[in-house]
């Protein structure tokens, strides 16, 4: 094992070599290039995409696929291709804006409540624990809920529940951390509780947050389909993934293709966070073998 | 061997004795849980389409929206309109054996005045007193003379309980309602089924074909379907239009249709607090222009499969009282914009509030996409039931798509959106002319004059267009082709009442 996988040795050099490894696991590649084709597609809905989303075309209502209409027609006759692009905005950034609430709020809570202990730590960590209790997502629909419907409101829910296991992640790698020498090395030269959090803590402990934030943008997109699905999501006409099933729902014998698509788009895009997530995993390991 | 054959043909005819219960059960898919089952209470669809098995009422409607006798053999108003009098049917009996008589009629009527939480009121505001004439014979006086009492007494405000186990179940009686129907109270587990047997001492026992009811809650209407394919249920009520292929493919199933009294409609907040402020909401053109903008047809054939009826009136052709005079505007978007124009303006911002539910979100999204080409900027507001709901009774809208489900007479549909003081109108309109109108068409006993009081009542509400209908949809349930029987009604429940297994 070497020293980096120790965590002793300075953030920088160990924060590349994590960004080498990933790039060596054939999971996290696979994970990452679908990633990236679909922020690719997010980017550049408007060149590529063939219609308006939102424009219905009266006269073609649920069209199965054929040359016009690459993925048929849904039920207001509007094309399925372009709201799945679209709809990929809606999804990312969900996923995004989410995990950066979720890394935002729980992180600055976890380092404190770890560094400081005492009674600081346990208010925060009971707190989280008192928001773990609760489903995930049962947590998301009960927030988006309360909210109101709509896109914003549904990715601060997502992010919201999703921060306790931030705080969690945090707290206990910094407890780890603030076991090792160099940051007692740190505390016995006089140098300040946050120039240490920010300084030497907060470096150290991000590989494994990464990671988290990679499998947990999943379970956002996840989530975000699932609000939209119930309704608690993108405010119609606009696409969403999750409302595009919601209503395909209906037609599940007559018009099939409304429900294939977004659901394959799910499926992959889900995939793609967690082989990112998983090759992320697996590349900071410290057990993995050399 | 005497033992075993005695066995086998124990077996053998207990085998028997269970295929014919089960045969003569009717499985009923419905698509919510219904509120209380007490007529003076009940407040929904499903537990009118309940009711239709377990209470009669003093007069019932026909499939062509006639009135006609069922516990009340005939009546006769008196020539001032101030009274009318019912001969009731003789030898019936409640589930609980209490006979029904003209003592009961009065009990029944005075406790739906009465009670407390009684949503019946309005109904029988009309009526000042009720006079038991002889056991038979029972007189409704009214304080002013009122046509449309007929059609009330033919839904939960004529439902006849048994005054017995109304007084000995006082708040409970909900629980387990004893009325004078075709089928006697059983059990009903929440959000599951509700069953009932068949009551042996009804009145016309003769033309019930099944031993028992059943109504399960099935909320998805594809899912009911589904059930309904797989001989799991007999029949479902309220398919979706968009299932309705499926059932006409399936040789096992019949579809029956009907033509309803429901209607849809949007309606605009035009004196209701601050949401009323808005372009549409001040200016009866703009509210013009928007009916041009939009094309019923496309809505109907697009969200409905062409399945419902498109129509611009709040009371559906199928009435007699429906104004000829005043047929649907084709759409004309040009003439929308001169329209708007002339308000003064060329983008008009609208916000539509509805129920999350899948057809109103896809009407919504219709007319969001059609009103755009006009130049009105429709926002979309949907909301979960509940909230929708609060909002609608508060007047917290400035468009609302309004579901109501419509009453064999015009007259509660029109009071209650259009009256000042009506009970639905809480957009707050107001127009002193067709409050007028329509207090004089409801104690308009002839027909004919009662039908141009309602003419005229139309062509104001629907110049003024403080709501535009948009549609009425259409009963549909789905049977097994074993139940033999169906006859489809505008107010959309299942009558028992010569309903048999087909083979």
């Amino acid at each position: 094992m070497s020293a980096v996988a120790t965590g002793a040795a300075p953030a920088r050099p160990r924060a590349a070599g994590f960004v080498v490894r990933v790039l060596h696991e054939p999971a996290a590649l696979v994970g990452g290039l679908i990633v990236l084709f679909f922020i690719a597609v997010a980017l550049a809905a408007p060149l590529i995409a063939p219609y308006d989303p939102n424009a219905s075309d009266w006269m073609a209502i649920r069209q199965a696929p054929d040359a016009a209409h690459w993925f048929g027609t849904d039920d207001l006759g509007r094309d399925i291709l372009s709201r799945i692009i679209y709809g990929t905005r809606a999804s990312l950034a969900a996923g995004i804006v989410a995990i950066v609430v979720a890394v935002l709020i729980g992180v600055p809570l976890g380092l404190l409540a770890g560094y400081a202990g005492g009674i600081v730590d346990v208010l925060i960590s009971r707190l989280a624990d008192a928001f773990l209790a609760m489903p995930f997502l049962v947590l998301a629909i009960a927030l988006a809920a309360f909210l109101g419907p709509s896109l914003q409101n549904a990715m601060v829910a997502i992010g919201l529940s999703a921060t306790p296991i931030f705080v969690r992640l945090a707290r206990g790698q910094t407890l780890v951390v603030c076991a090792e020498d160099y940051i007692a090395a740190a505390r016995s030269q006089g140098i300040g509780p946050v120039t240490i959090m920010l300084g030497h803590v907060l470096p150290n402990i991000l590989p494994p947050i990464v990671v988290q934030a990679s499998l947990t943008m999943a379970v956002a997109v996840l989530a975000e389909a699932s609000l939209a699905f119930l309704g608690l999501g993108q405010v119609p006409p606009d696409a969403s993934w999750g409302s595009m099933l919601d209503v395909a729902r209906q037609f599940l014998g007559e018009a099939p293709w409304m429900a294939i698509w977004p659901g394959a788009a799910i499926i992959v895009l889900v995939i793609g966070f967690n082989l990112l997530g998983d090759g992320c995993n697996d590349a900071l390991s410290p057990w993995r073998g050399d | 061997m005497k033992t075993a054959r005695g066995f086998i043909i124990a077996v053998s005819a207990l085998a028997m004795t269970a295929l014919a219960a089960q045969a003569a059960t009717l499985k009923v898919g419905m698509q919510d849980d219904p509120d209380a089952l007490d007529p003076a209470l009940s407040g929904t669809y499903t537990g009118r389409f309940v009711f239709a098995s377990l209470c009669d009422k003093l007069v019932d409607i026909s499939p062509d929206l006639k009135i006609v006798p069922q516990l009340a053999e005939s009546w006769e108003w008196a020539p001032d309109g101030r009274s009318i009098t019912f001969s009731l049917r003789r030898g019936v009996t409640f589930h609980d054996g209490t006979p029904f008589d003209a003592e009961a009629v009065k009990f029944n009527i005075e406790r739906m005045k009465t009670m407390p939480d009684s949503k019946r009121k309005a109904e029988l505001a009309p009526v000042a007193s009720v006079e038991v004439v002889a056991a038979d014979k029972v007189r409704l006086a009214l304080s002013e003379p009122f046509v449309p009492l007929l059609a009330n007494l033919s839904d939960r405000a004529g439902m006849m309980v048994s005054p017995k186990a109304a007084k000995e179940k006082g708040a409970e009686f909900a629980a387990s309602p004893v009325c004078a129907g075709p089928y006697s109270f059983v059990e009903r587990k929440s959000r599951d089924l509700i069953r009932a047997k068949k009551y042996p001492g009804y009145w016309n026992a003769g033309r019930i074909g099944y031993d028992e009811v059943v109504y399960s809650i099935v909320p998805d209407s594809t899912v009911r379907l589904q059930r309904v394919r797989a001989g799991d249920l007999d029949l479902a009520e309220r398919v979706a239009p968009t299932d309705l292929k499926a059932v006409r493919e399936d040789a096992n199933l019949a579809l029956h249709a009907g033509q309803g009294v429901a209607v849809s409609h949007l309606m605009f907040n035009v004196g209701n607090g601050e949401k009323a402020k808005g372009p549409l909401g001040q200016n009866e053109t703009l509210r013009q222009a928007f009916e041009l903008a939009i094309d019923r047809n496309v809505i109907n054939r697009v969200a409905f499969n062409g399945e419902f009826l498109a129509d611009n009136q709040m009371i559906p052709p199928s009435n007699p009282f429906y104004s000829k005079a005043h047929p649907a505007p084709a759409r004309n978007v040009a003439k929308a914009k001169e329209l708007i124009g002339k308000a003064g303006m060329t983008r008009v911002p609208v916000e539509i509030t509805y129920e999350n539910a899948l057809a109103d979100g896809r009407v919504a999204q219709i007319i969001q996409s059609m009103a755009a080409e006009a130049g009105f900027e429709v926002k979309l507001q949907p909301l979960e039931t509940t909230s929708a709901i609060e909002r609608y009774l508060n007047g917290n809208f400035e468009a609302y798509i309004g579901n109501w489900s419509g009453r064999a007479d015009p007259d509660p549909t029109l009071v209650s959106f259009f009256a000042t003081t009506g009970s639905q109108n809480v957009n707050k309109f107001s127009s002193k002319e067709l409050d007028a109108l329509l207090m004089q068409a409801r104690a308009e006993a002839d027909e004919a004059k009662r039908k141009a009081l309602y003419e005229k009542a139309t062509g104001i509400y629907l110049t003024a267009l403080s709501s535009i209908p948009l549609y009425h949809p259409n009963w549909f349930f789905a049977a097994r082709k074993s139940v033999g029987g169906v006859v489809m009604y505008p107010d959309g429940l299942l009558r028992l009442d010569g309903l048999k297994p087909a083979n």
